[in-house]
């Protein structure tokens, strides 16, 4: 190897420990899964991979190495595709700052995944079966058109005041 | 490609993205960068003397600084954005007036880039649901159709 080869070495590594090396991942089970939370726990557990994974109500998380979380996603994808559901998590699993068992109530963030949560079945029978539609995009509404629903609002307004 | 999404922490839009093969632009990836950082005690709720300076390519200064510092977060997403799909009337749209701003500053810089967007309703239904889902894949499938 030559020297700058080695020196381009040296350069890049400590870039990568400073960036996204370190991810946490959640991975939100739909409330029609074939798969329990244990069982997706277990299974993770049995991949072997440099991971902490944390077993949660909605599923689990998984911190690590983000070559490790991308693995360890992927497979667990294919363990019931149209039923898991992954996201990227901003804080570690136990963070302190989020916890709820510190903070001594739900987690930011946590009132959206909850109402989401309840579609995530109807995702899933989305995704088992693909439909092709057409999107419409929004068109403006002309002068005239404007001017017309202007008229006929306001006579309706100045009708009810002076009833 | 990078699309961005609103609501930005979006658990379905986000993996629905991730299953066609292109990048969600979600703010937990912002986040996590903050909470990496040592100096910072409590994020994202302290910011640094930065934050706000940031959001001024966003917000003006008379806009209040909470609304620059979130911008300082959402701003970057935005410019980095390829596409985007916006969910109107989330149940996620609790907060103070600061976020309310925000999130309205974030709908209206996204309407102004000019991408690809797609805008849809928070779904209540079942057949609401399977139809939104169905928006997003052709959304996307266009996209990738576009760029070859």
């Amino acid at each position: 190897m030559s020297k700058k080869q080695n020196q381009n070495k040296v350069q890049k590594e400590p870039q990568c420990e400073i960036e996204d090396d370190i991810v946490t991942r959640m991975i939100i089970l739909s409330p029609s899964a074939n798969i329990s939370q244990s069982e997706l726990v277990q299974k993770l557990h049995m991949l072997e991979l440099p991971l902490t994974i944390k077993s949660t109500c909605y599923g689990a998380m998984v911190h690590g190495s983000k070559e490790a979380v991308d693995q360890a996603i992927e497979k667990s994808r294919k363990w019931d595709p149209f039923h898991i559901f992954t996201k990227d998590r901003g804080f570690p699993p136990g963070d302190p700052r989020r916890c709820r068992g510190h903070r001594g109530a739900a987690r930011e963030g946590y009132h959206q995944l909850e109402k989401e949560f309840n579609l995530l079945c109807y995702v899933g029978e989305a995704l088992k079966k693909p439909e092709k539609v057409k999107i419409e995009k929004p068109e403006k509404v002309s002068v005239d058109e404007f001017k017309k629903i202007v008229n006929e609002n306001s006579s309706k307004i100045i009708d009810e005041g002076e009833k | 490609m990078k699309v961005a999404i609103f609501p930005p922490n979006s658990l379905i839009l986000a993996d629905l993205i991730e299953r066609r093969g292109h990048e969600p632009l979600a703010i937990m990836k912002e986040i996590r960068k903050k909470v990496k950082d040592a100096e910072i005690d409590s994020p994202p709720m302290n910011i640094t003397e930065e934050d706000p300076i940031k959001g001024l390519k966003y917000a003006a200064i008379e806009v209040p600084s909470g609304v620059r510092g979130r911008m300082s977060i959402f701003g970057p997403l935005i410019d980095e954005a390829e596409a985007a799909i916006i969910m109107d009337e989330a149940p996620f749209g609790f907060g103070c007036i600061g976020c309310a701003r925000t999130n309205e500053l974030s709908v209206y810089y996204l309407r102004k880039r000019g991408i690809p967007t797609l805008e849809l309703t928070y779904p209540t239904t079942r057949e609401e649901t399977m139809e939104l889902v169905n928006k997003i894949n052709t959304f996307l499938d266009q996209l990738e159709e576009k760029n070859g």
